[in-house]
């Protein structure tokens, strides 16, 4: 897989963001926006939507690029938060607007799919790879389900028809694992 | 939240994948910003995550979407009100200003000055000033730790038929928000909440707009009219 910018050019680009430089942000944008808009359009469903997020995302970066520290974490892990917020909280709110019935249809479609092909493109090689694949299959399955599409402890308990206080525990109890195997 | 969190990892690891409901996701922002231990786990948990974004196949982008943000850009340095416009009429809890943080502490200040109760003989154990989206003093919360609390509302509202105001705080995120009760017709009012565990210094409280009678589903679900985190009263 590649990796897109080298952590050390998006820390560089955001504090010259910061500083009010667009040539930077646009540099971001080059390097980023075609994945964040998939990473968004996975959570979201919807083109149109996926754009609208991304584009308050780089409106974001550029208004708190100043507050980016490395204690924070990656500037690439920050930068991809802040989209995958947005995403869930454009899902969240979206959510209000239909009724039960047609959230299901908008996602059941093809949205499975999606998280299991998310999980056979990840890096063999990486250490996130072996530990979820030490996971027992549901505990996996619905991790993969809230990070790459954005299902709540309620949707993945449907979707995998387990009682929703059993599917939080086991989530709880794969992160516990996996926290441990990647330490 | 700080005291009595056992699990940091846990919850860093939940927040990070988008389980926590929006109130809870707002408490762990907030929280992260005073406690090192919670930002640095949030940190490693994004970090553990980001390999599934590489499994992301990049989309090509059309040239209008550089062109949307770069003429949305405020000047750096200024107050970004060009943002909150471009958010407008938008309740998503990731929208809301940094200066409405900043207004709150404000206002506590202001909010203490007054004293508006001043002749009261029972104190509240902590007082939360609710702001709006802008960063403008909406109610203010006065939570007694006894199943009463107060609000007080410092701005109208104006409540559509079929809706009411709900009062929400954010005992522990094990817990989940929890309903104080409801305004009815929009006036300061005494509520009779449920037994709670004694409200702690920077538990949120929020104003919800619901259905009459209140949120179907026991959570918040409608449009956030205010929301402040509490002081302990000294």
């Amino acid at each position: 897989m590649s990796m897109g910018a080298a952590p050390d050019d998006l820390t560089t680009a955001l504090a010259a963001c910061a500083k009010g430089d667009r040539t930077a942000l646009r540099g971001i944008f080059d390097r980023e926006a075609g994945r964040l808009v998939t990473i968004a359009e996975r959570i979201v469903r919807r083109r149109d939507l996926a754009e609208e997020v991304v584009q308050e995302s780089f409106i974001r970066i550029w208004t708190q690029a100043h507050q980016y520290q490395p204690d924070r974490g990656s500037a690439r892990g920050w930068i991809y938060a802040i989209v995958r917020n947005r995403a869930l909280n454009l899902l969240r709110d979206g959510k209000r607007e239909y009724t039960v019935e047609d959230v299901d249809v908008l996602r059941e479609r093809d949205q499975v799919d999606h998280v299991m092909a998310a999980w056979h493109r990840l890096d063999r090689t990486s250490r996130l790879h072996d530990c979820l694949g030490a996971l027992d299959d549901t505990k996996r399955r619905g991790i993969l389900m809230a990070y790459i599409g954005g299902y709540s402890h309620g949707e993945i308990a449907g979707r995998l028809s387990i009682p929703l206080g059993t599917t939080k525990s086991w989530i709880r109890r794969g992160l516990s694992a996996l926290r441990e195997c990647m330490t | 939240m700080s005291e009595d969190r056992t699990d940091i990892g846990g919850i860093a690891d939940e927040y990070v994948l988008g389980l926590l409901d929006a109130m809870e996701a707002r408490q762990v922002e907030a929280d992260m910003e005073r406690d090192p231990d919670l930002k640095a786990a949030i940190a490693a948990s994004r970090e553990r995550f980001l390999p599934l974004d590489d499994t992301a196949e990049p989309t090509v982008i059309d040239d209008d979407l550089w062109s949307r943000i770069d003429a949305a850009l405020p000047v750096q340095g200024a107050a970004p009100a060009d943002v909150s416009r471009l958010t407008a009429n938008d309740n998503r809890p990731g929208s809301w200003r940094a200066t409405a943080l900043a207004a709150m502490v404000a206002a506590v200040i202001l909010a203490v000055a007054l004293s508006f109760n001043l002749m009261r003989t029972v104190e509240p154990l902590v007082v939360a000033v609710l702001v709006n989206e802008a960063g403008d003093i909406q109610a203010i919360v006065e939570d007694f730790g006894n199943e009463k609390a107060a609000v007080r509302l410092l701005a109208d509202f104006t409540v559509p038929e079929g809706k009411t105001i709900e009062v929400w705080t954010l005992p522990s995120p094990e817990r989940g928000p929890v309903s104080l009760g409801l305004i009815d017709d929009a006036r300061s009012v005494r509520l009779d909440g449920p037994a709670l565990p004694k409200p702690h210094d920077s538990q949120l409280y929020e104003l919800t707009l619901e259905q009459a009678g209140g949120s179907p589903t026991g959570r918040p679900t409608g449009l956030i009219l205010a929301k402040g985190f509490a002081k302990i009263t000294r």
